[in-house]
């Protein structure tokens, strides 16, 4: 996968030019990241608040990389069972039921139990085989032929255990099945792991991560990202935009809007037919950008006095 | 570039930054890749690759631009310097020189003469470190490693010869040249000395003062170190948080649940597919902690109360109490205050009183004490010094029955418990531990005991 890439990933800046082609606008710490994990052949550990594209950069590193996207979803409770492999039971069970006469041939003449049971044992454990193994996501990334992207989402939702048992899989690149033996990854993979930070992650988790850390973007950055995503709305009310979402940022607010909710006002605004942002638009859209009843209490008296500062340089 | 490296991650690892061999080498091969001539990049990848949070991510970048500030003049890149310091020495450097230079005879002289600014900064460097500049633990030691630095780099040799040119009448020149070159020379040393005993040794003397502070006991601690000792103790709540708010199910595997396994497979013709095992679920441990405010443990209560609140922060099921002669509930304050409001309006209302255990017990009984289950940990942090009142011993001993797992936790040392009016002897029977709690530490080691066993 590196190796077909190697063009599109021969610096930081060549990165980050393929990344704006493909409507991704990223600083110049994520660019290097990227490098880093490709030729380090390390997995990323994002962090930052919800919203400023942490999960998109994946999206976009497997576009670029035209690689397949694996992602899996972390949740309290989850297993190795539904991140690694599950045994197919309704098929072994399937196979029992149909292989029964078969075992009756096989069993035909055996004295004794003991007989029996060695002469089961020649068969070996069809049943625990390659035939009968259900990938789940990680091992999925393991077996990838040309190597793909592996997205572990929101990693700090997962338990303890299950942190520790990824350790394998992030430092060698493979995994112990039981049954089986150790998978190893035939092409290795690019991991990223997101982290929304709400608890702390294990040091032998970090140490094998290069860390990236993904702030709120400064005020340039968002106006090219809006430009990238909206490109349809004029500039003045994107400046107008930025400033009021910086001013907002701010505020001491319970959630302050991230570019995701930038991009959802400004679809709105240029749905609505916006050009010129005035307290009217502002208060009936306030919903979009702030998601607590509370917030946007406090955010509504201070509407003009945050209006007059992003007017001010149009 | 290993050398360089390696000092600057030991300059890190001075500042807090807890970096492992295994980083060290990804740094290593990071750099490596990206190369050093690119500074913002250079930044960045070892930045990713060295520090791993954003709180160690800022320490990083300062120490970055510090050290690499410091070390920059002998990079690669000779025009700055040839610009900025060399300029001045440069100049007079016009053609009766080389000749000079010739006939000089110690090298550190026709070094200086030559004017090779990039060159003699290299010099400076593997002399520093061949002379132990990395020791260097004390400001005061300074002077004394510039004179061993400068006598590695062949001073003996030019003080000589400066005296055999005094001598003659036809180098005065070059005399007053050498002579002015020597003492920018030593300047240079000594700066670049202290820059690097800045680099790796600014937060050595803090560090130290951590590990006394942790040993220090609570009542002893001055105003001056108040913030500080804060600092340890949200470090220390939140230690325990990581390692405990999220162990909550304990498999033991090996007990196979017959009776689930079974009902479990009933579907699949009595073949046992699916396998159950015994599992128990311990349950997030709930605590109760009542602490004392009163006067005589005035100088505690901050800490306590310090504790407390951050234990409310780290735990799920914390109920937190206060009381001097009157007990309330201050779990819902703690959890909309910040920390320091909170802080201060507890100990303004409820602090410096008279203590009266007894009183405060009643006023616990009717708020909490039907709450109290035998899954309840109470802890009491107090010196019991009940001002000779009825300390309703009854109560507490009911307390204990339900719970079954009470801590006391004192904050005098045990050879003062029941001197004067402390009642601690007729508390003692009715509680699973008393411990004397005098540092941070015992703190830290006492929780974090009770944090193991409940979670």
């Amino acid at each position: 996968m590196i190796i077909r890439n190697q063009d599109k990933i021969n610096s930081p800046d060549t990165i980050k030019q393929q990344f704006e082609a493909l409507g991704y606008i990223c600083s110049d710490a994520i660019a290097t990241s990227v490098y880093l994990a490709c030729h380090l052949q390390k997995p990323i550990l994002v962090e930052g608040p919800p919203g400023v594209g942490k999960t998109e950069l994946a999206k976009k590193t497997s576009d670029l990389l035209s690689a397949p996207l694996i992602r899996m979803q972390c949740y309290e409770g989850l297993d190795e069972a539904k991140a690694l492999y599950e045994w197919k039971y309704g098929k072994q069970l399937l196979y029992t039921q149909l292989l029964k006469d078969q075992l009756g041939d096989v069993m035909r003449g055996a004295k004794g139990l003991d007989e029996s049971v060695s002469r089961l044992h020649q068969f070996g454990d069809i049943f625990y085989s390659d035939e009968f193994l259900e990938p789940r996501p990680l091992l999925e990334a393991l077996r990838t032929e040309d190597g793909a992207v592996l997205l572990i989402d929101e990693i700090d939702k997962a338990d303890q255990e299950f942190e520790a048992f990824l350790l394998e899989l992030l430092s060698d690149y493979q995994i112990s099945i039981p049954e089986l033996g150790t998978v190893k990854a035939k092409s290795k993979p690019l991991v990223l792991l997101t982290s929304n930070n709400t608890r702390e992650l294990s040091d032998a988790l970090k140490r094998r991560c290069l860390h990236l850390y993904i702030p709120f973007p400064s005020k340039a950055i968002e106006q090219k990202i809006i430009t990238a995503q909206v490109p349809e709305l004029n500039d003045k009310l994107k400046h107008q935009l930025v400033e009021f979402i910086s001013e907002l940022r701010d505020m001491s607010l319970k959630k302050v809007p991230a570019v995701s909710e930038t991009i959802d006002w400004a679809r709105a605004l240029l749905l609505l037919n916006v050009d010129n942002l005035d307290h009217e638009w502002v208060k009936t859209t306030l919903n979009l950008l702030l998601k607590f009843q509370d917030d946007i209490e406090a955010v509504e008296p201070e509407i003009h006095n945050l209006l007059k500062v992003a007017t001010k340089g149009s | 570039m290993q050398k360089v490296l390696g000092d600057f991650i030991h300059a890190l690892r001075q500042a807090g930054l807890p970096i492992s061999s295994a980083e060290t080498l990804d740094g290593l091969r990071a750099a490596q890749l990206v190369g050093i001539d690119n500074a913002p990049l250079l930044k960045q990848s070892l930045g990713m690759t060295l520090s791993k949070c954003l709180e160690h991510r800022l320490i990083f970048d300062q120490i970055f631009d510090q050290y690499f500030n410091s070390h920059n003049q002998f990079s690669t890149d000779n025009s700055a310097t040839s610009e900025d310091t060399g300029q001045t020495m440069a100049a007079p450097l016009s053609e009766p020189l080389p000749d000079a230079i010739n006939s000089l005879e110690s090298p550190l002289a026709q070094q200086l003469i030559s004017g090779d600014m990039a060159g003699m900064q290299v010099m400076i460097a593997s002399a520093a470190g061949a002379s132990g500049a990395q020791e260097v633990t004390f400001m005061t030691q300074v002077p004394m490693v510039s004179y061993r630095v400068m006598q590695a780099l062949g001073d003996g040799e030019l003080q000589q010869e400066l005296a055999a040119l005094a001598e003659r009448e036809e180098s005065s020149a070059i005399l007053s040249l050498l002579q002015q070159r020597r003492a920018r020379l030593q300047q240079q040393v000594r700066d670049y000395l202290e820059q690097q005993f800045l680099a790796l040794n600014q937060n050595e003397p803090n560090k130290r003062r951590e590990g006394n502070l942790q040993k220090i006991s609570l009542t002893s601690i001055d105003q001056r170190n108040y913030k500080l000792m804060g600092e340890l103790v949200r470090k220390a709540a939140k230690r325990l948080a990581s390692m405990h708010s999220r162990r909550r199910r304990i498999t033991k595997r090996g007990l196979l649940d017959v009776r689930r396994t079974i009902t479990a497979n009933a579907a699949y013709d009595g073949f046992l597919f699916h396998t159950k095992w015994k599992s128990t679920r311990i349950e997030r441990p709930k605590v109760m902690v009542l602490c004392d405010v009163s006067g005589s443990v005035s100088k505690v209560a901050r800490f306590l109360l310090l504790f407390l609140y951050s234990l409310q922060d780290v735990l799920p099921n914390v109920r937190s109490f206060v009381f001097s002669s009157n007990m309330a509930e201050v779990t819902k304050l703690f959890e909309e205050k910040d920390m320091e409001q909170g802080l201060a309006e507890v100990l303004h209302t409820w602090g410096s009183k008279p203590t009266n255990y007894g009183r405060a017990l009643s006023d616990f009984e009717t708020m909490a004490l039907a709450d109290i289950d035998n899954r309840t940990t109470v802890i009491m942090l107090g010196d019991a010094r009940n001002n000779n009142e009825d300390g309703n011993i009854a109560l507490w001993e009911e307390i204990y029955r339900r719970s079954q797992r009470v801590l006391w936790l004192n904050p005098e040392v045990p050879v003062s418990w029941d001197s004067g009016d402390s009642i601690m002897r007729k508390y003692a029977p009715y509680c699973s531990h008393v411990e004397a709690c005098n540092s941070l530490r015992d703190l830290n080691r006492i929780l974090g005991s009770v944090l193991k066993h409940e979670a």
